[in-house]
């Protein structure tokens, strides 16, 4: 037999094992994925901070501090504006639950369903809307309810996973070339510039889309808890905790389309509870806060701080929502949209490698 | 009894890597670096080996870097469907090559092949303008360097075509 044929023969061979092992890799992946599912999340989690901090990381680097020092200084400063939002917020919060809890076995439900009734018979003449808005309300809140005691349950779980994530992230940050660079070491010769250079491309858009959609969900939150600050001077201070409500908002606004609703939820359960004497009036203003910063948002902050290059059609956004919602709750959907893109943004750059480099 | 998070935080570089500062430190780019701009940029090097008539790039590639020869030997060589294989430079240990790569993404002019089994560095752009970013200090040492070897060759360049354009004068002339 040549030594041509015998060459061709074992690349067949060598074939036919990469892609059993592939398939049998990948057959693995799923049948381990619900044991291995929430470390999964905590890793993807840890990534995506460790991408929003890595700027801040850098910059400390770049004015001379070690990089360890830096990270643990961003990260204290971090964990320090946490601690002090929920010292601030908790103890609200839990007045909050309180209250709603109370108002929930009083008659309250009942007066706000006729006050809103009443409302919606003089301006709208449609009284059933405002019976169906309260229900559905309601509906959402018992959710939301039931959900927070299923998180109580797994209270230990989830502190171990919060704990864990900043372990994670910090040595993400500080490891980030040397990961990489044990990766990259793996890849044969005959293909390591175009892996390189693909992955630097999508690790460039990757970070730029991760960055601009934090510092865009931070804009959404200061603009709305600002909206919402406003309408507390003009109506004698109907919604309360509106600043905490505004963070909501922000992080609500990482899911499209869906995110600014769920956003202004909170806002018009609070009013609706605190139960003001123009309540109407004031959830009109709320909706218009919140469409207004809409506005703002589509039109001025995202075409300035989020990149154009991970672009996706709106029902593309909505399957990987619904998806990312089906695996990982609320947390998949939040990360939905940055996983999809990433996976967009590499197919699309490794298909310019492999139109643009000669491959022998 | 070692600690791993100690040994983590405070290892000290290795008789292997105190090698690969020194060939660092002999390429004319890194060669204003002292020990511990070098070491950083030891951390952001692909080190690769290539065996005997492996490409390390092909005319055409889009530029990513440059390439140092720790140990081998590299031809550097022109390929066209009529003519094959043109055989411009041969570069032994410690040459450089590929270092306009460093500056843009232009498809690279040659192919580097290894003629021998090779040891290489890999120093690429997307590292050296994150680093120009981390620390801007050892970045424009480079930069600085490297214009300073871009600049030198125009020079010669320019010497050669002002000799070529006094030959083909003189030839005019006869």
């Amino acid at each position: 037999m040549s030594s041509s044929s015998l060459s061709s023969s074992w690349s067949v061979t060598r074939t036919i094992w990469t892609i059993f092992l592939i398939i049998t890799g990948v057959a693995f992946l799923i049948l381990i994925y619900p044991y291995i599912k929430m470390t999964v999340i905590m890793l993807v989690i840890s990534w995506i901070i460790s991408i929003v901090l890595n700027p801040a990381v850098d910059y400390l680097e770049s004015i001379g501090a070690k990089r360890s020092l830096a990270i643990f200084l961003v990260m204290l400063s971090i964990l320090l504006i946490l601690v002090g939002i929920v010292a601030l917020m908790l103890p609200a919060v839990m007045r909050a639950i309180d209250a709603i809890s109370a108002k929930m076995q009083s008659d309250f439900l009942k007066d706000v369903t006729v006050q809103m009734e009443q409302i919606f018979e003089k301006n709208f003449n449609n009284a059933g809307l405002a019976r169906d808005l309260i229900n559905k309300l309601v509906e959402i809140g018992g959710n939301l309810l039931g959900n927070m005691g299923s998180l109580l349950k797994n209270a230990s779980s989830f502190v171990a996973f919060l704990g864990i994530i900043p372990f994670v992230t910090f040595f993400l940050i500080k490891d980030r070339r040397k990961i990489y660079h044990n990766m990259i070491a793996q890849i044969p010769n005959k293909y390591f510039e175009m892996t390189l250079n693909v992955l630097y491309k999508v690790g460039d858009q990757v970070t730029k889309y991760i960055q601009g959609q934090a510092l865009d969900a931070l804009i959404v939150g200061l603009l709305s808890a600002l909206g919402l600050l406003i309408i507390n001077l003009v109506f004698n201070h109907p919604i309360p905790y509106f600043f905490f409500i505004g963070l909501i908002a922000g992080i609500a606004n990482l899911i499209p389309y869906l995110g600014p609703v769920v956003g202004a939820i909170p806002a018009i359960v609070m009013t609706i509870l605190n139960a003001p004497p123009n309540v109407g009036t004031v959830i009109l203003w709320i909706v218009v806060v919140f469409v207004l910063v809409q506005v703002i948002d589509n039109n001025i902050v995202s075409p300035l701080v989020v990149s154009k290059s991970v672009n996706m059609h709106p029902i593309t956004v909505v399957i990987a929502v619904i998806i990312g919602g089906n695996i990982g709750g609320v947390v998949g959907m939040l990360v939905a949209v940055p996983v999809w893109g990433i996976i967009k943004v590499t197919v699309k750059e490794v298909y310019w490698g492999l139109q643009h480099y000669k491959l022998r | 009894m070692a600690n791993p998070i100690w040994d983590y935080f405070f290892k000290k570089p290795s008789a292997a890597k105190e090698s690969i500062l020194q060939k660092l430190k002999d390429v004319p780019i890194f060669s204003d670096l002292n020990e511990k701009e070098l070491l950083e940029v030891e951390k952001i090097v692909h080190r690769r080996k290539y065996q005997k008539g492996e490409p390390v790039f092909r005319m055409g590639d889009p530029g990513l870097g440059m390439y140092i020869i720790i140990e081998g030997n590299v031809d550097i060589v022109e390929e066209s469907a009529d003519e094959g294989q043109k055989q411009l430079a041969n570069l032994q240990e410690g040459a450089f090559f590929g270092d306009l790569a460093l500056l843009d993404e232009a498809p690279r002019s040659a192919s580097a092949i290894a003629k021998t089994d090779c040891d290489i560095i890999g120093f690429f752009r997307p590292d050296l303008l994150d680093l120009l970013y981390r620390k801007p200090q050892i970045g424009i040492k480079i930069l600085f360097a490297l214009a300073q070897v871009v600049g030198e060759r125009l020079r010669k360049t320019n010497d050669a075509l002002s000799e070529l354009q006094r030959k083909c004068g003189e030839k005019k002339n006869e």
